[in-house]
């Protein structure tokens, strides 16, 4: 979509590094009183040396398994955290040297946490952002009109935040990021513990604001759901490196090579011996669910044979989830390292 | 259809450009605001909390009885005063101030900690705002309302109960406001100071025992320092807790006046500028140290 602009960059990461020092404790009532007197320190590299751009306007959705070290690159971007080594640029200005001024630049959401003031009405605290980020009235008070709207919050206002559902909270969060009109938006898990329709007006709002205001966002999430409907381009980071890099349509074209048939038959559940390439994953009363390779026999023939030697009452295809290919990659991932270790 | 979206929003594009340093609002008029509007919106908070205040009115005027007849038993069974300069009628006035003073001290020295522990300090940090005088913002607020819901309450039931006699010479009001003010800092101070150790350990537990222990022996909250051993003086004299509760309730009730309280004015201002210093070095280095749960 926003062709003319993709070459122009708002994020900057060059071989990015971050280690932390952790304290291994020993173990027992024995082993932590020994803690009190001498503590081994291990190096933990939580971000090891990644190096990406992203362009204004950009829709990023960045995964990665638990303590892969997305939280700490967030936290490098948005000058919370000092990278070890390497260099951060965020529109121009490296956060970690300068945070105040990046953070008029950024809006943040993480969805376990609220930037509201837990007592007030969200209002309130709408107010208290815009003395904060130093908006002038009139300018404020187009945003607080326009968002309000979009995320359908006027009845929100006035309750204390503390007595909203998670869904309304997350709803007026995203409100407060984006009153201040920020470059580039970063979520962290902001549909965690949604139900399905607040993530779907949370999704919705999201694409709205990347599209209207060319809103750079980078999403960080375990909800793959989340990334296969909003993210045109994905960053998969592994251990601390990236492990992918590209369109989310792409990923799953290189690294899909089977679909799923699901086929219901009539009366009975045969066995398929005229079509030895499917390999059988489930059998259930009637039903079975068959894996079959992309690259051997034509989807045609399959069905065909299917249809001709069988009596199919139903079928589907099951398209793989880009939640699949993640696993994959991990999974991959780990294998090569333990050869290595070997 | 989208791409009709995006050209029916592209003529009036500009209205979503992010704002400029030009177009931020500029000057001491709106910093105040800003800090004006934090203290107002904390003020705002405590009311949320409304059984507190009652609670807090019994309890301050409990003590102040039980500290009161304290030394009533004690001036009557033996002549304690000594060289302190103390009689009946002015250690009372000194409990009874006391106790007033530090009420109108009351402060939050729990909620900074808490947020440096759970993590969930860095919702402050991607604002663009200074923490520390945010917080004394805040700080300001709570107090204000404490002076509202406490503080006036309780001073009206002792002017009832006790023969006090309260100082006329503006004078003394204006360097009592002052002392009271530098005590404020300093006692804000010393939270954040000890706040700031949540971002080393994880035990902050016995470090705010310490500070709660040494604060109530020391600041003179309860027995006036010149009470304390002579071997103790020098030991009290290297810390800055005597200037919190001491200093301001020396002056209002005029056991220190003239060269010895502009001196230990001084004193008590060096401490609030070294103690700044402390803090804001304490702040640059501990967030630095921030490590956030949740990778």
């Amino acid at each position: 979509m926003n062709a003319k602009q993709a070459d122009k960059t708002v994020i900057k990461v060059d071989n990015l590094r971050r280690e932390f020092k952790v304290a291994e404790a020993k173990e027992g009532i024995l082993g932590s009183f020994l803690n009190l007197f001498s503590r081994k320190e291990r190096i933990v590299k939580a971000v090891d040396g990644i190096t990406f751009d992203i362009g204004i306007g950009e829709f990023v959705g960045y995964v990665g398994e638990n303590g892969a070290g997305k939280s700490t690159t967030i936290k490098m971007l948005t000058g919370i955290l000092t990278p070890t080594n390497g260099s951060v640029e965020v529109a121009g200005i490296i956060p970690y040297e300068n945070r105040i001024e990046n953070a008029f630049n950024i809006g943040v959401v993480f969805g376990q946490r609220t930037q509201l003031w837990w007592d007030l009405p969200a209002r309130d605290s709408f107010d208290l952002l815009r003395a904060i980020y130093r908006l002038p009235q009139e300018r404020y008070e187009r945003n607080f009109r326009e968002l309000t709207e979009a995320l359908d919050l006027s009845k929100l206002l006035t309750v204390p935040v503390r007595k909203l559902s998670l869904g309304q909270r997350m709803r007026c969060d995203l409100a407060a990021s984006m009153l201040h009109n920020p470059k580039i938006l970063f979520l962290d898990e902001p549909t965690i513990g949604l139900d399905l329709i607040a993530k779907d007006a949370v999704r919705k709002f999201l694409k709205f604001i990347n599209h209207t205001r060319d809103v750079t966002i980078i999403l960080t999430t375990h909800d793959m759901e989340d990334i296969e409907a909003l993210c045109e381009r994905i960053i998969i980071i592994d251990e601390g490196t990236i492990a992918y890099d590209g369109s989310t349509e792409k990923l799953k074209q290189d690294h899909i090579h089977t679909k799923i048939l699901e086929v219901e038959f009539h009366d009975y559940n045969p066995e398929l011996e005229n079509l030895p390439m499917l390999e059988v994953i489930k059998s259930e009363a009637n039903k079975k669910w068959l894996r079959y390779n992309l690259d051997g026999t034509s989807m045609h023939d399959i069905i065909s044979t299917l249809f001709r030697d069988y009596c199919v009452k139903d079928l589907s295809i099951h398209e793989p989830k880009v939640s699949d290919v993640i696993k994959a990659i991990y999974k991959n991932g780990g294998m090569e390292r333990a050869s290595v270790n070997d | 259809m989208i791409e009709a979206k995006i050209n029916g929003k592209a003529a009036n594009t500009n209205r979503f450009d992010s704002v400029t340093n030009e177009e931020r609002l500029h000057g001491f008029r709106n910093i105040l605001a800003l800090y004006i509007n934090f203290a107002g919106k904390s003020f705002q908070q405590q009311l949320a909390y409304k059984f507190e205040y009652f609670i807090g009115v019994f309890n301050g005027l409990l003590f102040i009885f039980i500290f009161t007849s304290l030394w009533q038993a004690i001036f009557e069974s033996s002549p304690v005063a000594g060289t302190t300069g103390f009689t009946l009628q002015k250690i009372t006035a000194y409990a009874i101030f006391a106790m007033i003073i530090r009420i109108s001290m009351t402060q939050d020295d729990v909620s900074t900690i808490a947020k440096i522990r759970s993590g969930a300090i860095s919702m402050d940090m991607i604002k663009p705002m200074n923490y520390f005088t945010m917080l004394l913002a805040e700080c300001l607020g709570q107090t204000l309302f404490h002076w509202a819901t406490r503080v006036f309450p309780i001073f009206m039931v002792c002017l009832l109960a006790f023969e006090i006699s309260i100082p006329s010479s503006p004078w003394l009001w204006t360097m009592f406001s002052v002392v009271w003010l530098l005590g404020y800092m300093l006692q804000f101070m010393l939270n954040f100071i000890f706040a700031m150790i949540a971002f080393w350990t994880v035990e902050t537990f016995s470090f705010k025992l310490m500070k709660y222990g040494l604060f109530t022996i020391f600041s003179g909250g309860i027995i006036p320092i010149d009470f304390f051993p002579e071997w103790l003086m020098p030991f009290i004299n290297i810390l800055p807790f005597q200037y919190i509760l001491y200093l301001p309730t020396s002056i209002i009730i005029g056991h220190i006046s003239g060269d010895m309280a502009i001196n230990m004015i001084a004193i008590q201002f060096c401490w609030v500028i070294g103690m700044g210093f402390m803090c804001w070095k304490m702040w640059t280095s501990g967030s630095r140290k921030l490590v956030v749960q949740g990778g």
